[in-house]
């Protein structure tokens, strides 16, 4: 039998839980409403199924109809999701030397991909083969501000930056891509001019920041990771030189970080970069959360916290 | 600057150009002031989406089934070796039977780059092109450049530096880094005769420190060395039944 001291303290629970249960959902929403999530992949290099089992170290991991099927589930939790990628698509598997990358760029658009850049591997099958694929198969855009391509078959099929809305977030995204002398095969690259990856990258994100007032401004990147030993421009070199970049997503050195790195920029400022390795084996995530500001100052000194998502 | 600045405004209508105002003077901004990152492996447990599957599918069993497909049979494992091995002489009499077949220039010698041989030997049984594709993933193809004897040479050179190539058309030993000895069809190197020679384009454009053959013209015909490998395994199958190629002495260390 319920004592009367025991009843009223029930009945207060559940008139509180009815009031607050409404106000929890539009704080939950509130806070959704601030976040964007960031997945991302590189260096996927047609590995349309998972690694075979062989006894190698990669064996059973990958897969994109698992990767979709990841996305999926964190689209239907989260309202603000942008799916990136960070080029070297093709080449890898026999998957492209008989397709010629169509199964993979279907399967990144089935995938709801917002953006990639391009890989050196892009251009394995030439660049009338790539401008072909992406013409009749991306649903997507291929970003890449430091190679001019007028002239060639992919005038018309890059574009260096696009920017993004969502919800209240405006989210600025451009691409980089390699030096393509000694990696690319010059009839492959043709009349492609490689220009200097981070005097370009600046002059976008310039671009994104001050004059389409983005929120976020994410880099594409294609240089790799470091290069300890070697003169070529990584995603180090460009995150410390850069202005107005907040993350570089990169890829072609296939590095695995454990977690994003972080440098300081020429303004004092945090960016990050991650990379996930290769063959899709990792879907890379990072949640951003946003404070509003109801005026145009924004606080110079502020920094970004960032810490590992503690898993629930 | 201001003056046409103005007319513009003038055009919009007078309530966009109050909300205008309204946003100029205080614009919302977001700073990203907390991130968090958590990756996710893909792991073979996991779930797949049932519709992405059935769009890859397709490919999936038609790349397989063609990878599957028995080409050939292997009498003799063959295997991976230097100075000379039985794989790079399969390969290298692939890529000069095959190559005479898309030029009308009289081939002297066909080379194969050690480094381009991506299995240490194929199995003696049934081939498939499954196999052939892993043995020659890239996309390369044969290309043709006229060398002199003394560029012959030069390159000649750089092959026993690097311990020696899979040759099919020549014969040569290596003594202290450099080639000597060599014979072309059988006849010795004439400093001053004109040799065509066939590489993979990879070889031709400089790849492999082949510097020599940078600056050459080359003759292509986009005929792919993979291609070559399974013509020739179908031509071999036709004359003898099987696959296979011998140890001749083609590259050998000088006593």
């Amino acid at each position: 039998m319920l004592s009367r001291k025991h009843f009223i303290r029930q009945s207060a629970l559940v008139a509180g839980g009815l009031l607050t249960a409404p106000l929890w959902a539009e704080a939950r929403n509130a806070a959704s409403r601030y976040r964007l999530v960031v997945l991302h992949t590189n260096d996927t290099h047609s590995r349309l199924d998972p690694f075979p089992m062989d006894g190698s170290r990669n064996q059973g991991l990958g897969g994109v109809d698992k990767r979709a099927q990841i996305i999926k589930q964190i689209r239907e939790q989260e309202p603000h999701v942008l799916l990136l990628d960070a080029g070297d698509i093709f080449q890898g598997t026999p998957y492209f030397n008989f397709y010629k990358g169509e199964p993979e760029i279907r399967a990144m658009s089935y995938m709801g991909y917002d953006a990639t850049t391009i890989g050196n591997h892009d251009f394995d099958a030439g660049m009338e083969n790539l401008a072909t694929q992406l013409r009749l198969h991306a649903r997507f855009p291929m970003l890449v501000c430091n190679y001019d391509v007028s002239g060639t078959p992919l005038e018309g099929n890059v574009k260096p930056y696009q920017v993004f809305k969502r919800g209240p977030l405006t989210i600025g995204v451009l691409g980089v891509g390699i030096e393509g002398k000694g990696l690319i095969p010059d009839q492959l690259f043709g009349s492609t001019v490689y220009l200097d990856p981070v005097a370009e990258a600046n002059k976008v994100a310039y671009i994104l920041r001050k004059k389409e007032h983005c929120d976020l401004v994410i880099c594409l990147s294609h240089l790799g990771n470091r290069y300890p030993t070697e003169r070529k421009v990584s995603d180090e070199d460009l995150a410390k030189q850069s202005e107005e970049i907040d993350l570089i997503i990169g890829g072609h050195t296939h590095t695995f970080l454990d977690k994003p790195l972080v440098y300081t920029n020429k303004k004092g400022r945090d960016v990050m970069v991650n990379q996930v390795g290769f063959g899709g084996i990792i879907l890379g995530r990072i949640d951003f959360e946003f404070s509003k500001f109801s005026s145009q100052k924004i606080l110079k000194t502020e920094k970004i916290f960032i810490s590992s998502k503690s898993v629930v | 600057m201001t003056r046409s600045f103005i007319i513009q405004l003038r055009l919009i209508h007078p309530a966009i150009l109050v909300l205008l105002a309204a946003f100029a003077s205080c614009r919302t901004v977001y700073f990203p002031s907390k991130a968090e990152y958590s990756s996710q492996r893909i792991t073979k447990d996991l779930s797949i989406d049932s519709s992405l599957y059935r769009i890859v599918r397709p490919y999936g069993d038609s790349v397989e089934k063609s990878m599957n497909t028995i080409i050939g049979t292997v009498r003799q494992t063959l295997e991976k070796e230097q100075p000379e091995g039985t794989l790079g002489n399969f390969m290298a009499d692939a890529y000069l039977t095959m190559g005479a077949q898309q030029f009308d220039k009289p081939i002297d010698a066909a080379f194969v780059n050690f480094g381009g041989i991506r299995l240490q030997q194929l199995p003696a049984g049934p081939l498939t092109i499954g196999k052939i594709f892993e043995l020659m993933p890239f996309d390369n193809v044969l290309v043709l450049q006229q060398l002199s004897g003394t560029q012959l040479q030069s390159f000649l050179d750089l092959v026993a530096a690097r311990g020696g190539w899979p040759v099919s058309g020549i014969r040569f030993s290596i003594r202290n880094k450099k080639a000597v000895d060599i014979f072309i069809r059988d006849r010795p190197l004439q400093p001053v005769a004109q040799y065509w020679i066939l590489n993979s384009d990879f070889v031709a454009s400089g790849g492999d420190n082949a510097e020599m053959l940078k600056s050459l013209p080359q003759l292509s015909t986009g005929y792919l060395a993979r291609k070559a490998l399974i013509d020739y395994v179908a031509l071999q199958t036709r004359q003898q039944g099987f696959v296979g190629a011998q140890l001749e002495k083609r590259v050998i260390h000088a006593q």
